[in-house]
């Protein structure tokens, strides 16, 4: 599992690569949930970008659960984009439509929950 | 003619029983002529239950699992898990309400569903002091339906 992590004004994009099961969730909760910290109101706001991931196990799930129920708490935003079709499935199995939101692409995203950014976002 | 089953058998200590248990039926899955879709769908359910193994039934201690997998009627792979752990029956575990708001859901609870929702014929029996396991996987795709396990 790779990641990069881009921000573009007030969003913090953190875009995951590879799979996401049980060896590599632990480095994917390192490298996602440092973010939650400060996620609060419209000061910063997350964009998880699994465009570029095949293949997610429930233990991913549960990072990005925790990452849910941090922003929750603060409430913060967290959404995700780019989900490939099996990852789809696996969430709708664990119905996350019902925890996060989820869009087809980070412009998308970004448009939803931060104007501003998807102005001078530039896709890579 | 119908192939004649073919057995193969792997075990691992819990330490890293889920890596090995799902790369080995992943493999498996593979030699079958599993479609890379279906295979993902064997891994999801190994990576489950070899997880569920190591927490319920051996509490996070070490113990040891074994994975025996058998292409059955030439296309159907059955993978029969067994421990030595305490009477765990992963199939008898309560659906969860995944449909209530975040705030009252666990951080887990998929595993179950998901379980259902991939393998078409599951089984458990407490065999003397062991848990059998046994999951048998069609090769076409379940992701994308509606069907439950039998």
């Amino acid at each position: 599992m790779e990641s990069k992590v881009q921000t573009c004004a007030n969003v913090v994009i953190v875009q995951v690569e590879g799979r996401v099961d049980h060896s590599t969730a632990p480095a994917f909760g390192s490298v996602l949930l440092p973010h939650i910290e400060g996620c609060v109101g419209d000061d910063k706001k997350l964009i998880v970008d699994l465009s570029k991931v095949n293949y997610m196990s429930s233990a991913g799930l549960r990072v990005l659960m925790i990452a849910a129920k941090g922003c929750r708490k603060q409430e913060g935003k967290v959404v995700l984009a780019g989900l490939q079709p099996s990852v789809r499935e696996v969430f709708k199995i664990g119905r996350f439509d019902m925890v996060l939101d989820t869009y087809p692409t980070v412009r998308d995203a970004l448009a939803a929950i931060s104007p501003a950014a998807a102005a001078i976002y530039i896709d890579r | 003619m119908q192939n004649p089953a073919i057995s193969e058998h792997t075990e691992a200590l819990t330490i890293d029983a889920v890596a090995h248990c799902t790369e080995f039926a992943s493999a498996r899955a593979r030699q079958a002529g599993f479609a890379a879709a279906r295979v993902d769908e064997v891994e999801l359910v190994v990576e489950e239950v070899v997880a569920n193994i190591c927490h319920y039934s051996y509490g996070d201690r070490l113990g040891n699992v074994e994975l025996a997998c058998r292409l059955i009627h030439g296309s159907m792979l059955e993978l029969e898990f067994v421990d030595a752990g305490q009477p765990f029956d992963m199939l008898s575990m309560p659906e969860p309400d995944l449909a209530v708001d975040i705030d009252r859901r666990g951080l887990g609870g998929v595993g179950v569903p998901m379980m259902r929702a991939l393998v078409d014929r599951a089984s458990y029996r407490r065999d003397g002091e062991r848990n059998v396991l046994c999951l048998a996987f069609q090769s076409a795709c379940r992701l994308g339906g509606s069907s439950q396990v039998a």
